[in-house]
């Protein structure tokens, strides 16, 4: 201010200091553009919601601060119009992708991005528990979104992403694979799972989703057209066969053995034992306590078979599944009680059943599990 | 700012500040002169300041060659609005221009439901399955402006379904105007109108739609509808759930506070309808809304497995203390009842409650279908179901095809009646008219002829004075 010679300063401004500014100058811009949200292509954004209150399968406007936000539009949706075809590619049909995760696995994210399904299509739910452990994998989770969703390629990314956080009473407790498979826990952990699953799919499920597909957060490898090629075969309810990679000890060499046991055909015998329990008791597969003689599809896969034989199934597990919105939206859901002595997804198969859905299961279409 | 400015004026004094006034030191004082300023006629330009110069060029060429880059390679990418925003430095934004959110996340432990929602803004969704309900529609739109709960957390859903009449369009006009109101405290949240039709073969007048022989298959085409519309309009972000039909006509404004206020999982109140005078003057309308009974839990296990038990018809007989008979019309409108099985005309339920996957079932869930199997499916999951006996609204009355005859019949008796009664005047006081005309028309003959008889009176009379006249002025002639 009170320099005498700074007009004087001014005017011999060093040629130096401009081309510094300019530098300056396109620095600045470069983390304009860099600190800015991605860009979305035209399609993307004519999909998108005006409003923070929409169904959660479609992305929003940000609003932009300043003004008012105007009362909600008066939104139109046909549910005529949203079809369930075997060729959801051509006809650009929304999944939504359903996950009840405890645990990240970084494997089962990097699968998700390899999808050959256009990822515009794709929308992701996820329901942690609020718990440490829950905490933890939310982090993980959130930073890989951003990742994805923030700085990749406009093809990784997914239509919309929702994270819903629950404390369900009682909690999913231990995730450990011993304690979590024994016997007497089974039942309270599968309502608790079963409550999770219906939560996450009655927030999410929308006015615009075609095909539900549940995939566990510990499966760790599908084919990238399993949406494609589940969808080929029109089924209600199609389930493929889980299993897990393992070192072979014996063999030494990477092998793999049958995992999920909940997709099977019922027997006589579980018939006769669910007569024999009371109404609020439940039959579990895979223990030895309580042999059901049910025809298990994991047993079932050949080296030889096709790929895309089909086995009509009574009880399905939840590994992976795909699933017609018909069939939720008519209210098939996963009950957290005792449903013809059946919980959970073994539950559900039996509910769309007497819907007049038939669940089929594909015995050498494979995904894998995680191992622990 | 004054320490500064002082300290400064201590380094230059104010009052020569006169000889500064053009940035340049005159005159002989000299108190600053540190660099020689003299007036040096420029001639060529040292080689260090062309270099920069030419540098500057360069930096600028490149900044402008960078922009255009940035500018076209946007442009293709995605219509440009980022570099758009850039020139216009945000300030032309909005418009086609905005950014998507992509990601959510909810905590599904804040929206489990209070007593108190409205205090602590928590969002309810009112669910309304429509049919061929266009008539029924100005009635409930008035209902809906006048409820008391803040309407900017109502989120409302509408599931119009195989309807022949302008449903659509009046539910679309109606919902549009009240969020173009002016008033902010009108303007409801989210509103979805949803489409889907079910190729309902169900007739939905009165008739057909109480029939006993059409419940099973109705309820259960009924219960797809609901799950179809919940299911599509639920969100992270509700913590309740109000169903509510359309043809209710009278309820208090405060409806969904009152529920509320019971804090319970699955509320109904009891719904009875007003009646014209000549059926009693008001009858129980929802016979759904019940507590279960032994004999009904006998009679289930005797039905076959896809059977469904209906409330309100002599077919079945369950016994089973019903809501509606237990109103007491000066009763206390807190007494609440454990129910198991629910009507559908007004349900407030915690969003958790639908959450959990308890539904409307569109099978026979335990020998019951739709509202009362939603009322036994919650009860299995340990959700509170109550009923308030004394806290009653008001269904509409559309008169049945029979209170119609009814109604006919009545009024051909009133009219069957009257003729009667003029036919029994008649045969007991005899027709007078006859008579009365006939003298009427001997009055006037004789009226007649007396005129004619006083005009020839008066016309002898006059011929007489004549003659008279005459006869005088011929005896004056004479």
């Amino acid at each position: 201010m009170a320099r005498p010679m700074g007009a004087v300063r001014l005017k011999k401004t060093s040629p130096v200091t401009l081309t510094v500014g300019v530098a300056l100058c396109l620095f600045i811009l470069y983390f304009l553009i860099g600190s800015s949200t991605p860009d979305f292509s035209a399609s993307r954004k004519a999909t998108a919601a005006s409003h923070p209150l929409s169904p959660p399968t479609s992305p929003f406007r940000k609003s932009t601060g300043g003004g008012k936000l105007k009362p909600p539009p008066v939104a139109h949706y046909n549910l005529n119009n949203v079809t369930t075809t075997p060729d959801p590619l051509q006809n650009r049909e929304n999944i939504l992708l359903l996950t009840p995760m405890a645990r990240f696995y970084p494997a089962y994210w990097d699968n998700l991005l390899q999808l050959k399904y256009p990822h515009e299509l794709i929308t992701l739910g996820f329901i942690l528990p609020k718990t440490k452990e829950g905490n933890e994998a939310t982090k993980e989770l959130q930073k890989r979104i951003t990742k994805t969703q923030k700085y990749g390629a406009e093809k990784d990314r997914f239509k919309s992403i929702i994270i819903l956080r629950e404390d369900i009473d009682p909690p999913i407790s231990s995730q450990d694979e011993s304690e979590r498979h024994k016997m007497q826990n089974q039942k309270i952990r599968r309502a608790a799972m079963a409550k999770a699953r219906n939560s996450l799919l009655f927030s999410t499920l929308g006015p615009a989703t075609s095909w539900i597909l549940w995939l566990d957060a510990d499966v760790i490898e599908t084919p990238p057209t399993i949406i494609q090629d589940l969808a080929r075969h029109d089924q209600a309810i199609i389930a493929p066969n889980c299993f897990q990679r393992f070192w072979n000890a014996e063999k030494k060499e990477m092998d793999e053995r049958p995992y999920d046991f909940n997709n099977w055909q019922d027997s006589p015998t579980a018939l006769d034992l669910a007569k024999q329990m009371g109404p609020d008791d439940i039959l579990l597969e895979g223990y030895a306590e309580m042999a059901t003689f049910r025809t298990l599809m994991a047993y079932l896969s050949k080296e030889d078979g096709l790929l895309h034989e089909e086995l009509p199934l009574d009880g399905v597990g939840g590994a992976a599944l795909l699933v017609k919105a018909d069939v939720h939206r008519d209210g098939a859901m996963f009950p957290a009680f005792s449903f013809y002595n059946l919980i959970e997804t073994e539950g559900f198969a039996k509910m769309a059943k007497r819907l007049g859905w038939q669940p089929v299961g594909l015995p050498n279409y494979k995904v894998y599990h995680y191992n622990e | 700012m004054l320490p500064f400015a002082s300290s400064g004026s201590k380094v230059t004094p104010r009052h020569h500040a006169s000889g500064y006034s053009n940035g340049y030191p005159r005159g002989g004082g000299k108190t600053f002169d540190i660099s020689p300023h003299r007036y040096q006629p420029r001639g060529t330009t040292p080689a260090h300041r062309r270099r920069n110069q030419s540098l500057v060029r360069i930096g600028i060429v490149a900044a402008v060659l960078f922009l255009i880059i940035l500018f076209f390679w946007s442009r293709s990418g995605s219509g440009g609005s980022t570099a758009l925003s850039i020139f216009s430095l945000g300030l032309l934004s909005g418009g086609a221009d905005f950014q998507l959110e992509t990601v959510r996340y909810h905590d599904l432990s804040n929206v489990q439901g209070t007593a108190r929602g409205w205090e602590r803004e928590e969002r309810i969704l009112v669910c309304v399955p429509l049919r061929d309900a266009e008539t029924h529609l100005p009635m409930f739109f008035a209902h809906l402006k006048n409820l008391t709960y803040p309407h900017h957390l109502i989120d409302m859903a509408f599931l119009v379904s195989d309807s022949k009449d302008n449903t659509l369009g009046v539910l679309t006009k109606s919902m549009e105007d009240i969020q173009a109101w002016d008033d902010d405290a009108m303007h409801f949240g989210e509103i979805s109108i949803i489409e889907k039709d079910f190729g309902q073969v169900v007739n939905q007048d009165v008739e057909s739609r109480h029939g006993f022989a059409a419940q099973a298959g109705r309820r259960k085409l009924m219960a797809r509808a609901r799950n179809w519309l919940l299911s599509a309009a639920l969100r992270p972000y509700h913590s309740w759930v109000y169903w509510r039909d359309v043809d209710v006509e009278t309820a208090p404004f405060t409806i969904l506070e009152d529920l509320m206020r019971h804090n319970k999982d699955v509320i109904v109140p009891n719904v009875w309808r007003p009646l014209p005078e000549w059926l009693g003057g008001e009858q129980p309308y929802d016979l759904n809304s019940w507590q279960e009974s032994d004999t009904a839990l006998l009679l289930a296990d005797t039905l076959d497995e896809d059977a469904v038990i209906v409330e309100g018809y002599a077919e079945y007989a369950t016994y089973r203390p019903h809501l509606a008979y237990l109103r007491d019309p000066y009763g206390d409108p807190d007494v609440e009842m454990e129910l198991d099985g629910v009507g559908g005309v007004s349900i407030l339920a915690k969003a958790k409650v639908f959450r959990y996957g308890v539904h409307f079932p569109a099978f026979s869930f335990e020998k019951h279908a739709e509202t009362e199997g939603f009322g036994k499916m919650a009860r299995k999951m340990d959700f509170s179901v109550i009923g308030l006996p004394h806290y009653t609204i008001w269904h509409a009355y559309e008169p049945s095809v029979d209170d119609i005859k009814h109604m006919e019949l009545a009024q051909e008796q009133a009219e069957k009646e009257k003729a009667e009664k003029a036919q029994k005047m008649k045969e007991s006081f005899g027709d007078t008219t006859g008579q009365w005309e006939k003298d009427k028309t001997g009055m006037q003959k004789i009226a007649v002829q007396e005129k004619k008889k006083d005009t020839a009176a008066a016309a002898a009379a006059a011929a007489a004075v004549e003659n008279k006249a005459g006869v005088q002025a011929g005896e004056g002639k004479t």
